[in-house]
């Protein structure tokens, strides 16, 4: 039984220079405790998609979402405001890119935890407090009771995201949204950000799903991974599969762009030529072919579907059984271009 | 980590002496700058004489008016008795009271700050409410609605409101009164005009001030925590924007002594420092025109450096926290 699963999702912004299909027909499933990255460049739709779940738009958006997203027997795209928002905060947190601007600058850190508990949990006040402080120390805060009281201006970036943690998972959810968590980081907090997700999503059992651009960030987190392209899924396979055996041409891209120990003496770096489509997707073609050195014409005049290409393993190429099969007589296909 | 925050909020509150002498300079150099500017409209562009001669005075008459009011020394000498004159706070004779020109502008006084007073209060209760909802629901119909009330009352011309107002509730219902300071409901009209002009500045501002909180990170954080509108709106954003409204009400009051309260002042006879100096122009009474101007002018200064500390203040004091 998941936890949650999405069903042909869309999401359409209408702008003053017409429409953007920011997600663009997305359907993927989480079990309980879960482990999902979801990987794309900036404008793939991803954090679309994550804000689409909990309908969390800002109030100037002209967004039009449609599909279907079961979470725990309920359709969150269709409930009414007050079922939702109990949901948000409290069946699912969620964690933001910008740690620095993510909470009120002029209220205590405490206080902006308590506030959850005291609304989902109806605790007390001072109960609250007093378990707002416990999260604190349980992210990894030092001196939890003296930075309970302080203001997020005399915490660094990464404190506040510790902070913005032990926020997002206050209420105990069963499922976490980290929105590009380590992006705004130094290398050094990464690390450990990661590792506090890992460990809080093993001790709590609560699904973890891991938007980012880096595959570095889910290798160290996640079990399962999708790779998304012009507001499509491209991709998906468990983690272990999708490094060996990536099958889409844009996965290999993004995987060349991991820099290896092994180019360090040619100094050379590979990136994808050209820029994503701004529009999202929607047209009648592979959005990745105008980049993709693989293309055939009917990469130009059809939408590729959804392929199984192992166990587990989907991709949406043309090419996608072709490549399985070159994959497997000769393992991973983007090393021999070296 | 203790050390570094003792010193950052010592050494702020050591600039906001810097700072309060800084405005401090600032104001009297204004202030000296305004008085002088008067003094050389008056005595080198213009010349007093001809201010109270008649206007058949020949030359021999304009010349004795001259010799009486010392205006045949020197430039110089004249403005130095000037300045000496108003730091001991005299400011001539009003030629039509009979009586010293400072105090027909301090008996004025009182009434133009009740009147600014209860203007702006009604300006802020006009503008600063409805501006704080119509910004968390930008483009919805309460916002449009209020947009549009605001920028007509900010746009009609204010002697004209007052005009209409009288008209209505002076004239057609008969419910209030519509000129003079003879009771408390005298000063509704007056009050209410100045309210819905400034008030609807102060709505475009606060507006548009909650409006760029609201698109804030951390108000989605705050919606993603599962809290309604209200609460994001009640307990984050309005703690936000706080300071912002402030000074916005505070600058608007300023703006009321820089021209609207005259022009209220005069269409409801109200007897504050505006009709003074209206009235003074129209019977050249030169010395309680000057007197008027100053005070009103160094009002005007002080209040901006009240509103400029207070800012500064709160601003530290959130901070230093």
């Amino acid at each position: 039984m998941a936890l949650l699963e999405v069903e042909d999702l869309h999401v359409t912004f209408r702008t003053a220079s017409g429409p953007v299909h920011a997600v663009d027909g997305v359907s993927f499933a989480m079990a309980p405790g879960a482990s999902l990255g979801v990987v794309g460049e900036s404008g793939s739709g991803k954090s679309v998609t994550a804000r689409a779940l909990l309908r969390l738009f800002s109030i100037t958006d002209d967004v039009q979402i449609s599909g279907a997203v079961h979470f725990d027997g309920q359709d969150l795209l269709r409930i009414d405001e007050r079922r939702l928002r109990a949901v948000r905060g409290g069946q699912i947190g969620m964690i933001f890119q910008d740690p620095l601007t993510s909470l009120n600058p002029l209220m205590a850190v405490g206080e902006q935890i308590a506030e959850s508990l005291r609304l989902h949990r109806g605790v007390s006040r001072s109960e609250a407090a007093a378990e707002a402080v416990e999260l604190l120390a349980r992210v990894g805060i030092a001196d939890p009771e003296q930075r309970a009281t302080e203001l997020p201006s005399s915490f660094s970036g990464g404190m506040r995201q510790r902070v913005m943690i032990s926020l997002a998972i206050a209420c105990r959810p069963r499922m976490l949204i980290a929105d590009e968590p380590t992006t705004a980081l130094d290398v050094t907090v990464q690390a450990e950000i990661l590792l506090l997700l890992d460990e809080l999503r093993r001790s709590e059992g609560m699904a973890l799903m891991l938007i980012t651009h880096d595959f570095g960030v889910v290798a160290a987190t996640c079990d399962d991974v999708q790779v998304m392209y012009a507001g499509k899924l491209v991709e998906k396979a468990s983690m272990a599969h999708l490094f060996d055996r990536a099958n889409h041409p844009y996965t290999e891209g993004l995987l060349r762009l991991v820099p290896r120990f092994e180019d360090a003496h040619t100094g050379r770096l590979h990136p994808i030529g050209g820029q994503p489509p701004i529009t999202g997707g929607g047209g009648s073609s592979c959005a990745f072919a105008p980049r993709c050195s693989y293309a055939v014409d009917r990469c130009l005049t059809e939408v590729p579907p959804e392929v199984a290409v192992g166990p587990q393993h989907l991709s949406a190429c043309w090419l996608a059984a072709d490549r399985a099969k070159d994959a497997t007589e000769a393992g991973r296909p983007w090393r021999r271009a070296q | 980590m203790q050390t570094t925050t003792a010193t950052a909020s010592a050494s702020s509150q050591g600039s906001l002496r810097g700072l309060l002498l800084r405005r401090l300079r600032d104001g009297v150099i204004v202030l000296l700058l305004v008085v002088t500017v008067i003094f050389f409209l008056a005595h080198v562009v213009g010349n007093p004489a001809l201010v109270f001669a008649p206007v058949d005075a020949d030359d021999e008459h304009i010349e004795r008016i001259h010799r009486q009011f010392g205006l045949d020394r020197p430039v110089h000498e004249r403005y130095w008795e000037y300045l000496v004159g108003l730091a001991r706070l005299d400011f001539g004779e009003s030629t039509w009271q009979q009586r010293p020109a400072i105090d027909a502008v301090v008996e004025a006084l009182p009434s133009t700050i009740i009147l600014t007073v209860v203007g702006i209060g009604a300006a802020a209760v006009l503008g600063v409410i409805p501006g704080i909802v119509a910004g968390a629901r930008a483009r919805k119909p309460f916002d449009k609605a209020s947009n549009l009330a605001s920028v007509t009352a900010l746009s009609v011309p204010n002697f004209w409101l007052g005009l209409l107002l009288i008209l209505m509730f002076g004239v057609q219902l008969g419910w209030l009164p519509t000129s003079g300071r003879f009771e408390t409901a005298s000063i509704v009209l007056p009050a209410a005009t100045l309210g819905i002009v400034h008030g609807g500045r102060i709505f475009q501002l606060v507006r548009s001030a909650t409006f760029e909180e609201m698109s804030k990170p951390y108000v989605t954080v705050a919606r993603s925590k599962g809290l309604t509108e209200w609460s994001i709106l009640r307990r984050h954003v309005v703690r936000n924007t706080g300071v912002t409204t402030a000074t916005i009400v505070g600058w608007e009051y300023v703006r009321m002594w820089g021209g609207a309260v005259f022009a209220i002042e005069y269409v409801f006879a109200w007897p504050g420092i505006g009709l003074l100096t209206i009235d003074a122009a129209h019977r050249q009474d030169f010395f309680v025109l000057q007197a008027a101007v100053i005070i009103a002018g160094a009002f005007v200064i002080f209040s901006n450096l009240l509103i400029d500390l207070g800012y500064q203040f709160i601003d530290r004091r959130i901070a230093a926290s």
